[in-house]
């Protein structure tokens, strides 16, 4: 028997109210991610790519339609019973970064995994494991505000991870950044793909995209091309050989 | 559990984060249960003296008057009987000073002070074995008869020997009521002395207090001496009926008090939503990352809660022990007790439950933060108000004209901060308004129906005499013949003061607020606390009975009735009859403008050879004092939550200008121009609170305090507005500190290197 999708919607539909008048920001998606998939969605502004990954996180109520986690209903729930599902499944990186900005870098991270339970020794040792790969091992007690961009994202990204979702959702996660700290991000996002973890990742970057297995067009809150990146990357050797002289 | 931890971990950086508004929050909360605490603590003690006295003097709760001393160990053995108490002989005796007679009860007593209830000497000393002629008087009634420790006290027993004793001292004693409330006044003598002044057993009494384990619960302890001893009782007393004769009236401080608290919690609770919606409102993004974390709308809720109401219910903790601690204080060289428990936990269960309700309301706000933290929060924008157009149009300065669009664009807070510092400053201004009647009061006596200062008994002299001596002074103005008997009101059941002082043609200066005063014969003015009793109105005739005389009465006018909670009937001397009218008992004399009565006193006190009984009279306001103490303190305290209100409002503008200001820079706007403008953002709903505060106390201070004197019997129309000039300085100082307190975080701001983006 094959194993369930991590994710799965069925025609799902998002029109929000705006005075009275309503505006349709997805119509009828219809998408499903294997696990171990990385998929970048890609549409122009107003598409409803961030509406499309919220209702998935459940941070916005569906309209209509359904959403499957890990082969379990889930758009049936309640807002507390997906606040639960969030602890332990899905972890969020946004563009804004979001760190709380009164906690230190630590703690930040610490506090997903003390949120689903575990010890604060647990949460320890996971966070100083996180940092480490992400390279952020000095930054443990600085406040977010003293990081750069770059680093911020990656203390979102190790925050996003501290409970190994099974599913990790991205919105514009290097919308905010310069291109070298992009490349940084993006280099993670690669590595931890290649452990197994599986992406949904917004993005309007074309480049960015094609670091993706898939990539989903929207368009007016439609699927409108749904594909995947050739396997042999397209990218000049060059380009991976930046990656590989980064991780030196 | 796992909540648990990362919540504390949440609260805790928060906190850090704003240590100084976490700590002015905690103080304000405390501030304001210690000033409840504290003037509840002093209007009980101040109106309850009985409570103080009996724990000082280890009093006994009921007192058994028997005809010989009864079986003691059988009392002891009655049930809930602590100690015992005596049995002390007790002689009926006669003090005779300057040909006035008063009854006494001269107890005796051992050198050795009693175990329970023994006397607390305040004055002089206690009875020494050697002290053969030597009384020890209960003070209260020392003050009424004017005696002081040396004083000859001569008294004649009933065998009608009398006997030169000397006062040794005077002492407290919860045994019995306040002379002349409570009589016969009561004096300590060794019982050696007791037995030459009066040797016959038959002709004295014996006195047994009983001290329970429970004084709640007299009934079976009383019930069992009534069985014990049956015949032989001739009276029994508990406490209560002495602690209802010493209790003062308490209903003008009482609801002052209530007024205030009342008013305090409100500014309180105000400060508290103020300071946690203000921060539920910066920590939007924060609150709604945690929600994308995985915490339920519940959990924010209760974070929420947690944090803001540890915060206030530390700072009740605190406020509880500095209340204790005032308790530790001396008033009259005496410990004020601690308040009892009941107020005590009224006041802690109140405070308790407003922080709760001002924090919660925010929290549910807070927890209903949609979870997705992308879009960062931004201030509404507002169109340019038709205010700040008008502001360009007249060419005032840019940063005036931004600010002001500023302090509107959320209204919430907006009208919360003008909320937040108009109730403080109406209660101050109330507060000023309280403070300027008392003045009133002690500057104009005579508004209170307290013309006269002084009033002169003849005493030993003749009438006429003293009022000769009295017009002769020549600080004294006006000399008005009075005289005081009781009255009864038509229906017979309750006697009331009348009290006539003056004549018909020439009547004493009273207060008359209504109506006119009396000019005829039958005619009288009565105080508003008569007029409720009598269901009467000014113009109605009618029946009483003045002095046993019965007396048709026309009641022409209201006066400020002070005294007696104002069930007081004025009326000119010619009205009584004349076995009441002649002589006057004595004489109110109104003094010289500027005229020291302590100094008229001696110089009458001096031309009479000490004939005369000369007293001053006791202005209401210096009764009133402890009003002062709640004034002062309770003003601090409002500062202080406007003060909290105002750092929220300065930390909210500050939030949402935070973007503005690199804009602001960017066009051009110099640093102390952006300081100015954020200043006016902030400052501007402070000045619109405090002058709606300022205006609303003013306009309702003197009806207030009318309706105050109205239901304690007073009356209206002594209520005062505070002047123009304080009030101008009141609300210049607040505007002055609000605009203060708004500029510091402004400069830091206005100099800071500002990001563009956001975080
Ligand atoms: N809370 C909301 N209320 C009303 N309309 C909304 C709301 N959020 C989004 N929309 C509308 O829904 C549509 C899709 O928005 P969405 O934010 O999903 O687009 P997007 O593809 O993420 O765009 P961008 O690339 O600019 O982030 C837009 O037309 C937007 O105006
Ligand atoms: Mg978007």
């Amino acid at each position: 028997m094959r194993a369930d999708p991590v994710v799965t919607t069925v025609n799902l539909v998002k029109i929000y109210q705006n005075g009275g008048v309503p505006v349709p920001a997805v119509r009828g998606v219809d998408l499903r991610v294997e696990r171990g998939e990385f998929v970048a969605i890609m549409g122009p502004s107003g598409s409803g790519k961030s509406t499309l990954i919220h209702m998935l996180g459940g941070l916005d109520p569906r309209t209509s339609g359904e959403i499957w986690l890990d082969g379990k209903r889930a758009d049936t729930l309640g807002e507390s019973a997906w606040a639960l599902l969030r602890r332990k499944k899905i972890g969020f990186v946004f563009q804004f970064f979001n760190l709380v900005a009164n906690m230190t870098v630590a703690d930040n991270v610490e506090l997903p995994a003390l949120l689903a339970g575990a010890s604060p020794r647990e949460a320890r040792e996971r966070r100083e494991r996180l940092l480490d790969a992400l390279g952020l091992t000095g930054c443990a007690d600085a406040a977010p505000a003293q990081l750069a961009g770059g680093e911020q994202q990656r203390v979102a990204l190790a925050r996003a991870l501290a409970n190994r979702p099974s599913l990790l959702l991205a919105d514009e996660p290097t919308g905010n950044l310069d291109s070298r700290n992009t490349r940084d991000v993006l280099k993670l996002l690669g590595e931890v793909h290649r452990d197994g973890q599986t992406i949904i990742m917004v993005t309007h970057d074309a480049r960015v995209a094609s670091l993706a297995d898939r990539v989903v067009s929207l368009l007016d809150g439609q699927i409108v091309d749904d594909g995947a990146v050739a396997a042999p990357r397209r990218r000049p050797r060059g380009t991976a050989g930046d990656v590989v002289e980064l991780r030196g | 559990m796992g909540t648990v931890r990362a919540s504390a971990r949440w609260i805790r950086a928060d906190l850090r984060a704003r240590r100084g508004q976490a700590i002015l929050t905690v103080l304000a909360v405390t501030g304001i249960v210690t000033a409840l605490i504290t003037s509840a603590t002093l209007l009980e003690d101040g109106t309850n003296p009985w409570r103080r006295l009996f724990i000082q003097t280890k009093g006994a709760h009921v007192w058994i008057h028997t005809e010989d001393a009864p079986d003691v160990a059988a009392l002891s053995r009655l049930p809930g009987v602590e100690q015992v108490a005596g049995p002390y002989r007790t002689a009926p005796v006669t003090l005779v000073l300057d040909g006035k007679k008063s009854p006494v009860a001269l107890r005796e007593a051992t050198a050795e002070p009693p175990r329970v209830a023994a006397p607390l000497v305040r004055e002089g000393r206690w009875l020494r074995p050697a002290d053969g002629g030597g009384v020890v008087a209960e003070r209260s009634f020392a003050q009424a008869l004017g005696l002081r420790v040396g004083d000859p006290f001569p008294v004649t027993a009933l065998s009608g020997a009398s006997h030169p004793l000397v006062v040794v001292g005077l002492a407290d004693s919860s045994d019995q009521g306040f002379y002349p409330e409570w009589t016969p006044g009561l004096a300590w003598t060794l019982p050696e002395t007791l037995n030459e002044i009066e040797p016959a057993q038959g002709r004295s009494e014996s006195v047994t207090g009983l001290r329970l384990a429970d004084g709640e619960d007299t009934l079976p302890a009383v019930h069992g001496a009534v069985t014990l001893l049956d015949e032989r009782i001739q009276r029994m007393s508990t406490w209560r009926e002495v602690s209802a004769s010493m209790e003062l009236d308490n209903r003008l401080l009482g609801l002052l008090l209530a007024l205030f608290g009342t008013a305090g919690l409100v500014a309180a609770a105000l400060a508290l939503a103020n300071a946690t919606g203000g921060r539920v409102l910066t920590q939007t993004r924060d609150i709604a990352t945690l929600k994308s974390l995985g915490y339920t709308r519940g959990q924010v809720f209760a974070v929420l809660v947690t944090e803001h109401g540890a915060l206030g219910l530390l700072g009740i903790a605190l406020g509880l022990a500095c209340g204790r601690l005032v308790a530790t204080f001396t008033l009259d060289g005496l410990p004020i007790l601690p308040l009892s428990p009941v107020p005590l936990l009224a006041i802690t269960g109140g405070t308790a439950a407003v922080v709760l309700v001002a924090v919660a309301l925010p929290a549910w706000r807070g927890g209903r933060t949609p979870p997705i933290p992308a879009a960062p929060a931004a201030p509404p924008r507002g169109r340019l108000s038709r205010l700040a157009r008008l502001a360009l149009l007249v060419r005032l300065p840019p940063a005036l004209v931004l600010g002001t669009r500023d302090a509107f664009t959320r209204r919430t807070p907006a009208v919360l901060s003008v909320v937040g510092l108009a109730v403080p400053m109406m209660m101050i201004t109330i507060g000023l308004g309280c403070w300027a009647t008392l003045d009133d009061f002690l500057r104009h006596p005579e508004r209170v129906g307290q013309a006269a200062a002084l009033t002169v008994h003849p005493g030993r002299l003749p009438a006429e005499v003293a009022a000769r001596l009295a017009g002769a002074d020549p600080d004294v103005a006006a000399v008005y013949p009075g005289a005081e008997v009781s009255a009864l009101e038509p229906e017979q059941t309750r006697s009331v003061l009348a009290r006539a002082l003056g004549t018909s043609a020439e009547p004493y200066p009273f207060s008359v607020v209504e109506g006119r005063m009396f000019a005829a014969r039958g005619e009288a003015v009565a105080g508003q606390g008569l007029l409720d009793l009598l269901g009467a109105e000014i113009g109605d005739r009618v029946r009483m009975t003045v002095g046993g005389t019965p007396l048709i009465v026309h009641i022409v006018g209201r006066v400020v009735e002070p005294e007696h909670d104002g069930e007081v009937l004025s009326l000119g001397i010619d009205s009584l009859a004349a076995k009441d009218a002649v002589p006057p008992q004595f004489y109110g004399l109104v003094l010289r403008q500027g005229a020291d009565p302590a100094t008229v006193r001696a110089r009458l006190l001096a031309a009479s050879g000490e004939a005369l009984e000369v007293r001053a009279a006791v202005n209401p306001a210096e009764r009133l004092a402890v009003i002062r103490v709640v004034i002062v303190a309770l003003t601090v305290v409002l500062a202080l939550l406007a003060l909290a209100n105002l750092l929220t409002a300065s930390a909210l503008g500050l939030r949402d200008h935070a973007l503005d200001l690199a804009v602001l820079k960017a066009m051009g706007l110099t640093p102390r121009q952006v300081a100015a403008t954020l200043v006016t953002g902030t400052g501007l709903p402070a000045v619109l609170g405090v002058v709606a505060g300022t205006a609303a106390g003013a306009s309702v201070v003197a009806g207030l305090i009318d309706l105050q004197g109205h239901t304690s019997g007073v009356g209206a129309g002594i209520g005062r507005t505070p002047s123009a000039p304080t009030l101008a300085i009141a609300a210049g100082t607040v505007i002055g500190a609000a605009l203060l307190v708004a500029l510091i975080p402004a400069r830091r701001a206005a100099r800071a290197q500002v990001p563009v983006t956001a975080r």
